[in-house]
């Protein structure tokens, strides 16, 4: 290998620890790999190079799209280099600028705000009219702020750093930018609560798809979890007259595995009837999930599905508007406590609870009192909860219920897939 | 072999590409990596291997997978009644080991596809078909075959292949497979075809059907994928059928009285028909009578005024593929 010949190396090698950071695996094969395709394809065609490392190293279509990204960010011609380099100059020059702008109007009272280093960040990427609006927002505070300096000044950047969380999340949404490149894989990591009208058709076809999948997988491990059960008799010898009377085959007693029963509780309060809809059809379509399930809806009351209704999930929202609990606020003390007082009681040892909810409720006690009491009827209690997992510290009624229970965040679809395969495993 | 004399060898075969599908299918070739192709159903994944057989010019050894496939359907199995009965005939032979040997010669053996692709003299394409349907175990035992070329059969040894197949692996994507057996291959993901291609592949597996109709079919079945209430998309086999069962019934014009005699050909259930009722797709010029056969709809089919007019799209279409 000449000199040129290192210098690809070098850059494959960087290349790779490029993708390794991006989540791919790649070894060492794989360099030496990509070595012989390019000694072989030669550089002469960006996309001929591309289409060939492609196949070396991405090895799914979630992989593809990381990797054509990567690519397009390492590998540029020297023309597009420069033009980068100089764009690169002029992002940093820019990006001091807005700095030193920014550590002038993140102050109360002549003093910094005190925000997080992520948060600053935040604040220097938002557009013109948020920060017009952050400003007019502070302007109008000043009378108060020379009032009562130290009141008004938590006040303040109470309202800063809650409007800035909220734009880190809106930023970190890991759908933004795919939503071109593959509109299902978006679907799979945006937020529920942000789906539009026209993304549901989607979704719920993305939701049969997944749910499919995760069925398959979770049954073949089931039925392929190694033989730990007792000799077959009656099957061994079966099996045995195919070779003549020799048993070379045994033949094992499966063990049967219970499947858990399942009490679903779902909020359908205004704000959550969307997440509550998909987070239902979900578990609905997941065989391997349960062998029994009981679902309670509430919002101010609490009120049993008829098991039929929910077999079409296609008029479940007019399912819910017709039972009166639509539009109401969220009391969920008092539906824990009517599932602890129903006789028969749905709870048991060998039964999970499913609570779907994002913790807002009347009465925050009075719910905290019965959920433990509902833990201690129930085998198990998990709890679906609809709010990214960055903000629960901000949120007081979560901090309260995490202690209670296991929480697992649901705000993406994605989420919803790892948390049904939890709740198999639990 | 190089790019340009594989282009010709998928022309020769009739096979619609394009030049990152040829790249993929080169760099495995180079590397003897088994190839991996995923994608919905009727892509045209299977079609590849057998496609690369008949470029490459080689036997196809095919082994479609299903849930309970083992190594006896798959690799080898000892003729277990031919031993028994060996056994019975030479009962009094003077040397049981050696009856012992050569009960488990190559006379007692039965090649399944894996152990044939290995020990076929000439080099040969082998499919493992749907290998999602297979069972995570299956999917171990393959690994030996697919990175070392050679398999371990307990009562012979190693066979190392003599030659090196070129393996196809597809998979719908029904389960995820394991990191260890993508690591092994190379990759790649084929998305249903583009306007234009779709009429190239009509075009190259039906070379008497009319340009028209071709087109109209190719533009119908986009808009059939597109529709997200369609749940089983139409595949590409299932465009050429319905060319195929269009031409049958001397059908030249795709009229929604056309559609609605031959959908069955692409919309395979209930409810897809249901769902296509309101939105079957309208060809060129047939807009009016469209109106006239639906009475039972109150809404308009005509196309929204923001998108562009299928009748453009169909001409641009068919000067690209022209063009070509």
């Amino acid at each position: 290998m000449g000199p040129t010949g290192f210098v690809y190396l070098e850059k494959l090698t960087e290349f790779s620890a490029l993708l390794r950071q991006e989540g791919l695996a790649v070894g060492p094969q794989e360099t030496a790999d990509a070595c012989k395709v390019l000694e072989s394809f030669g550089f002469s065609d960006r996309e001929v190079v591309k289409a060939a490392l492609r196949a070396v190293y991405a090895k799914s279509q979630q992989e593809q799209s990381a990797f054509d990204r990567a690519f397009d960010g390492f590998f540029v011609s020297v023309e597009r280099r420069e033009a980068l380099r100089e764009q690169h100059r002029a992002e940093a020059e820019e990006l001091a600028r807005r700095r030193s702008e920014a550590e002038q109007e993140l102050q109360v009272n002549g003093q910094s705000m005190d925000l997080r280093e992520d948060l600053q960040e935040v604040y220097l990427q938002l557009s013109e009219d948020k920060r017009e609006y952050l400003r007019q927002f502070l302007e109008k505070s000043q009378e108060n702020l020379t009032r009562s300096p130290k009141l008004y000044g938590n006040f303040i950047r109470s309202v800063f750093m809650r409007f800035l969380l909220e734009q880190q999340m809106l930023m970190e949404d890991a759908a933004v930018g795919c939503e071109e490149a593959d509109p299902d894989l978006a679907l799979l990591y945006r937020d529920i609560s942000r789906f539009k009208e026209t993304d549901i058709p989607r979704a719920t076809a993305l939701i049969a798809r997944i749910a499919q999948q995760l069925n398959a997988e979770l049954s073949q491990r089931r039925l392929h979890a190694g033989h730990s059960g007792k000799l077959d008799f009656k099957k061994t010898i079966r099996r045995g007259l195919e070779t003549g009377g020799s048993f070379y085959r045994l033949s094992f007693r499966r063990k049967r595995r219970r499947r858990r029963r399942l009490v679903l509780l779902c909020d359908v309060s205004g704000s959550m009837l969307q997440f509550s809809e998909f987070a239902l059809r979900f578990i609905k379509s997941m065989s391997e999930i349960s062998e029994s399930s009981r679902t309670f809806l509430f919002s101010e009351g609490v009120y049993e599905v008829d098991p039929f209704a929910l077999q079409n999930m296609e008029s479940f929202r007019s399912y819910v508007r017709s039972s009166g609990l639509y539009g109401k606020g969220t009391d969920l003390g008092t539906a824990l406590e009517h599932l602890c007082t129903l006789r028969p009681s749905p709870l048991g040892p060998s039964t999970t609870l499913l609570i779907l909810s994002d913790t807002k409720s009347i009465d925050l006690p009075r719910a905290a009192r019965a959920l433990a009491e509902a833990k201690r009827q129930a085998g198990k209690v998990l709890w679906l909860n609809p709010i990214p997992e960055q903000k629960w510290p901000y949120v007081r009624s979560i901090q309260v219920m995490s202690l209670l229970c296991q929480m697992v965040p649901c705000s993406t679809l994605d989420e919803l897939a790892r948390a049904c395969r939890k709740l198999v495993q639990a | 072999m190089d790019v340009q004399e594989l282009k010709n060898k998928l022309d020769a075969a009739h096979y619609v590409y394009d030049d990152s599908l040829v790249t993929t299918l080169l760099v495995a070739l180079q590397l003897g990596r088994p190839l991996l192709i995923e994608g919905a159903a009727g892509v045209g994944k299977t079609e590849i291997a057998k496609v690369m057989a008949q470029a490459l010019d080689r036997e196809l050894v095919r082994l479609q997978c299903y849930e309970g496939l083992d190594e006896s359907k798959a690799l080898y199995e000892w003729n277990y009644q031919k031993q028994l009965l060996s056994i019975q005939v030479q009962m009094n032979r003077q040397n049981p080991e050696e009856l012992t040997r050569s009960l488990f010669s190559d006379e007692y053996l039965l090649e399944r596809p894996l152990l044939k692709s290995i020990r076929s003299e000439e080099p040969v394409v082998l499919l493992i078909d749907e290998i999602d349907k297979a069972d995570e175990e299956f999917e171990a035992f393959l690994l030996e075959l697919l990175s070392e070329m050679q398999v371990s059969i307990p009562e012979i040894g190693t066979i190392r292949s003599k030659t090196i197949p070129f393996v196809v692996l597809t998979s719908n994507r029904a389960r995820p497979l394991s990191e260890a057996l993508r690591r092994r291959c190379a990759y790649l993901y084929i998305q249903y075809p583009s306007l234009e291609k779709e009429i190239a592949i009509i075009r190259a597996k039906q070379p008497n059907v009319n340009e028209h109709l071709a087109v109209q079919v190719a533009q119908a079945i986009q808009d059939l994928r597109a529709n997200d209430a369609i749940l089983k998309k139409p595949s590409i086999a299932e465009t050429l059928d319905w060319v195929s069962a269009l031409e049958a019934l001397g059908i030249s014009d795709l009229t929604p009285e056309a559609v609605r005699q031959t959908r069955g050909f692409v919309l395979k259930n209930s409810e897809d028909l249901e769902a296509a009722e309101d939105g079957i797709p309208r060809p060129e010029g047939a807009q009016e009578s469209a109106h006239q056969h639906c009475g039972h709809c109150h809404h308009d089919h005509a196309a929204p005024a923001e998108q562009p007019d299928d009748t453009d799209k169909i001409q641009q279409a068919q000067q690209r593929a022209e063009g070509r």
